[in-house]
């Protein structure tokens, strides 16, 4: 009987991490927001935004006002 | 969602041109979210890319008209928000779709991880996209930015339009569509 019972605890947790496998996202995620700040998280910004966004702004004038100035307590030009 | 996106910072420091330390923060602090927002809007990495770009060009333009009257984060959501709806817009106007494949897709998850961990997060990402893809644009848009923890309710609603209460009533019936249509991508 013990040997049976351990055999069918085994079957259980087989099944069980069988079953976890198929459907990790359902098990793991108490809500869609949660699930998607994990794949947030996960998701890689592509580097060439940033490259492009250099050579964009390249022949741009810089902002007039020092914004970050007026909003975080600095001197207003 | 708030801490620095690697390898995103601008490499110079130059007073004459977009690198200045502060815009460079900007970029790091927000990029994610903001690329995040529009990858999943959209559902094509190309044109998150592109959208993102934009946004951030768009921000740096107006940066001088930035009133602090909102969090900088709020102020580029609402500028990538209008700036994806217009796109998916036009998209609709011309009835084009996406048609983004694997290997574009392969780039926006992060390496950082083992190969079988990679594949499980790109399929997670495959099962969510084609989940969001089958909301309607109001309820996307609304888990999109309530999954972000820096917006409150009320930021949220300013957003969308729609006050608190309407947005955790719509919430609501959000979570409930979003979690029957994951379950039949499985």
């Amino acid at each position: 009987m013990k040997h049976q019972t351990k055999l069918s605890q085994e079957q259980q947790q087989q099944h069980a991490a069988e079953h976890q496998t198929q459907q990790p996202a359902a098990r793991e995620f108490a809500s869609a927001e949660e699930l998607l700040r994990y794949d947030a998280a996960h998701t890689t910004v592509p580097p060439g935004i940033a490259q492009r966004l250099q050579k964009s702004t390249g022949d741009l004038p810089g902002p007039k006002t020092a914004w970050w100035k007026r909003l975080f307590g600095g001197t207003n030009p | 969602m708030n801490e620095p996106a690697a390898g995103c910072e601008f490499a110079e420091e130059s007073p004459a041109d977009l690198a200045s330390s502060e815009f460079s923060s900007l970029y790091a602090e927000n990029s994610r979210a903001i690329y995040y927002l529009a990858l999943r809007f959209l559902g094509d990495p190309q044109k998150a890319e592109d959208a993102t770009h934009d946004v951030f060009l768009k921000a740096f333009r107006k940066l001088d008209q930035f009133r602090g009257e909102a969090s900088l984060r709020t102020w580029l959501y609402r500028i990538a928000i209008n700036h994806c709806q217009n796109l998916r817009q036009g998209w609709h106007d011309r009835h084009v779709f996406s048609n983004a494949d694997d290997a574009v897709w392969e780039n926006t998850v992060a390496k950082t991880d083992s190969p079988l961990r990679v594949l499980e997060i790109k399929e997670l990402g495959q099962r969510i996209q084609k989940t969001l893809d089958g909301l309607p644009d109001e309820y996307r848009l609304l888990l999109l930015l309530v999954a972000d923890e820096e917006l409150s309710y009320e930021q949220v609603g300013a957003l969308v339009g729609q006050s608190p209460d309407a947005v955790r009533g719509k919430l609501h019936r959000a979570r409930k569509t979003f979690a029957v249509l994951f379950e039949k991508t499985a």
